[in-house]
């Protein structure tokens, strides 16, 4: 087990210097001369921009210049914002509660509905459920979701005037220190009437909206997964024995189905982030996703540079920790290789 | 059995051709049948858009400044109504429609030829390339695809070619993937060393020989890789990074429509249902593809 640790754990280290590589050759290719930037539009001395391009590391040869940087980022100095004029470290770690809050709702909204349904769907193949669950599943995972949270302020904020269309919470009624970041959370620590359904009130929208393409791929992958599972000799020898429906297929065979399950929401991960940046700019959601939109049209590369690299990082290390889980759930692929 | 009815030791053995298998099996599948069905329609407006769409997609009619569809009372000129510019929805529609699938099969095809060249690259050469090619990879993957997608946009600017390109390369991965995993699985096999030991030069082994026989699930990839693209280059279209006003692109047309969430929800609810049912389309299509190529999922 150990060494499958450490092999898994060694494979990412090449990765996160691919990464860095490529966001530290993707900020040159970047429009416009970093030290002009600074400078802004009047000229400069040639001995005070031979100075600036010194300061900023820029004489010193391309190769030097990534040594530095990958340097930097071993200090954890991911550069200074120029919007803001703060650490972008800092900066990232500030919005990221509200992105994590939203995408752990989003999947659990997906996983509580998907997985059940997907197993109802199994043991009812062929029925007016299991095709009617994949209709839908189909719509979902096709969804473009932009629209879909459009069409969600629509009816519930607009027509219906029962949930909010932006933001985490009502910023007029409730004030409140955000200890944790996590505003349900800190809602609840604050001790004011009704802030923790305000802001709940506040999530659901966007956790629908970004949990449903998640719920489609779910749904589908338990069903198949769980068909596969029930066609096994150990789910026949089960009911053979005589256990209640209920139990072989609740206990016995939902266990072994829910494998490739776990892989697949590890594996969304990448594609949650890419919907936050979608859903968090529809619901004007102070996370990471629409700071990094922000960021491009403020040309704040600084920002973007660390920004992707930090969303990135999180990526791998999901994926990381999801194939340890894996590993410590399913002896096979320990012992494999 | 009367002996005028039974089959021909001919037609017992003939094996029906693999071209009619893939068919009948494709055909048996309803959904993959409805999903070609509409394809074929869109890719018919996208075709004919000049012919078929009433009004020219940026022509303003100011005195018809959001008019309502048909169903709600608006004039029959205008039968999905007009934007917040008196543009006929009806007519960017079909333009758009015309962009999209440009968008998807485009990206779909540089990702393809791009993809699989790397994928097989990376099976053959082995050692080193193999591990930079599958590092690159893992760090497109590792990097949201929307993000990266803006990225690039970012570096290049936004447009509809620079849209293609970023999406392309987000793409990538899943081709490189497919194919280097396919071509090492073929690479194994006894017929690829006889062509090597007979002296088969490296490039004609790849495309000859390795190459057709890992295309059933590259195909797959390649029908479900139109419609992530469409959802992508809208997603960037919407969040104003990717083809720029005034092409009807549905994406970039929805982000013109957000202002009228209130007020004229149809102009909101149109372009998008356009893009979702493209891409639900094409996802039957492709579901069809993988079922009939894939003869373990072949329904016996």
């Amino acid at each position: 087990m150990l060494i499958y640790l450490a092999r898994r754990v060694a494979l990412t280290i090449p990765t996160f210097l691919a990464l860095m590589f490529a966001t530290f050759v993707a900020i040159r290719l970047v429009p416009g001369d970093p030290v002009e930037v600074r400078m802004g539009e009047r000229g400069v001395s040639p001995e005070r921009l031979a100075m600036l391009c010194h300061q900023l590391g820029l004489d010193q040869p391309v190769w030097r210049q990534f040594l530095d940087y990958v340097g930097q980022i071993a200090r954890g100095d991911f550069g200074v914002s120029l919007a803001t004029q703060q650490k972008v470290l800092t900066e990232f770690f500030t919005l990221f509660p509200a992105t994590l809050e939203l995408s752990f709702f989003a999947i659990a909204f997906a996983v509580v509905i998907g997985v059940p349904a997907g197993v109802v769907a199994a043991v009812r193949r062929g029925g007016v459920f299991d095709q009617t669950l994949m209709t839908i599943s189909l719509f979902g995972y096709s969804m473009p979701i932009f629209w879909w949270g459009l069409v969600l302020i629509m009816l519930f904020s607009v027509t219906l005037g029962v949930a909010p269309v932006s933001g985490r919470i009502d910023l007029i009624n409730y004030s409140f220190d955000q200890p944790t970041g996590f505003m349900l959370v800190d809602a609840a620590l604050s001790d004011q009437p009704g802030a923790v359904w305000d802001a709940a009130r506040h999530l659901i929208l966007p956790a629908v909206v970004l949990g449903t393409v998640p719920l489609g791929v779910i749904a589908r992958m338990t069903r198949s997964s769980m068909l596969e599972v029930l066609a096994e000799d150990y789910v026949r020898t089960a009911r053979a024995k005589g256990l209640s429906p209920f139990r072989v297929v609740g206990v016995h065979a939902l266990r072994n189905a829910l494998l490739p399950v776990v892989t697949v929401i590890g594996l969304s991960v990448s594609g949650l982030m890419a919907g936050a940046v979608l859903t968090e700019n529809i619901f004007s959601w102070p996370g990471v996703g629409s700071w990094l939109i922000q960021s491009i049209f403020r040309r704040d590369y600084p920002a973007l540079q660390g920004g992707v690299l930090l969303i990135s990082t999180v990526v791998i290390l999901v994926n990381l920790a999801v194939d340890l889980l894996y590993g410590l759930i399913n002896p096979r692929i320990r012992h494999a290789r | 059995m009367p002996a005028d009815v039974a089959p021909t030791d001919a037609q017992v053995l003939a094996q029906p051709s693999p071209f009619a298998a893939f068919a009948s099996a494709f055909r048996e599948n309803r959904g993959a049948t409805i999903g070609l069905c509409v394809l074929v329609l869109i890719v018919l407006a996208a075709i004919f858009a000049d012919l078929i769409a009433p009004h020219a997609p940026s022509e303003q009619f100011r005195e018809f400044v959001r008019a309502k569809p048909v169903w709600a009372g608006g004039t029959s000129a205008f039968p999905l109504g007009t934007d917040g510019d008196g543009r006929d929805t009806l007519s960017r529609l079909i333009f758009g429609a015309r962009i999209s699938l440009f968008i998807g099969v485009s990206v779909m095809a540089f990702a393809f030829v791009i993809g699989v060249a790397l994928g097989l690259l990376a099976a053959m050469a082995g050692s080193l390339v193999d591990v930079v090619v599958t590092r690159l990879m893992d760090v497109i993957m590792a990097t949201p695809s929307l993000v990266l997608a803006v990225v690039i946009v970012a570096i290049l600017g936004p447009s509809l070619t620079n849209t293609i390109v970023a999406v392309t390369l987000v793409g990538l991965p899943r081709y490189v993937r497919v194919a280097r995993a396919a071509a090492l699985g073929e690479l194994t096999k006894d017929y690829v060393t006889a062509a090597r030991v007979a002296g088969v030069r490296p490039l004609r082994l790849a495309l000859s020989t390795v190459l057709p026989n890992c295309l059933a699930p590259l195909i797959v990839q390649a029908a479900l890789g139109v419609s992530d693209a469409i959802l992508e280059a809208a997603g960037l279209g919407f969040l104003g990074l990717g083809a720029q006003p005034p092409t009807p692109e549905w994406g970039a047309m929805l982000a013109d429509a957000r202002e009228f969430i209130r007020s004229d929800p149809w102009i909101v609810t149109l372009p998008g249902l356009a893009i979702l049912i493209s891409v639900v389309a094409i996802n039957l299509t492709g579901d069809g593809l993988r079922d009939a190529l894939d003869p373990k999922m072949r329904r016996g």
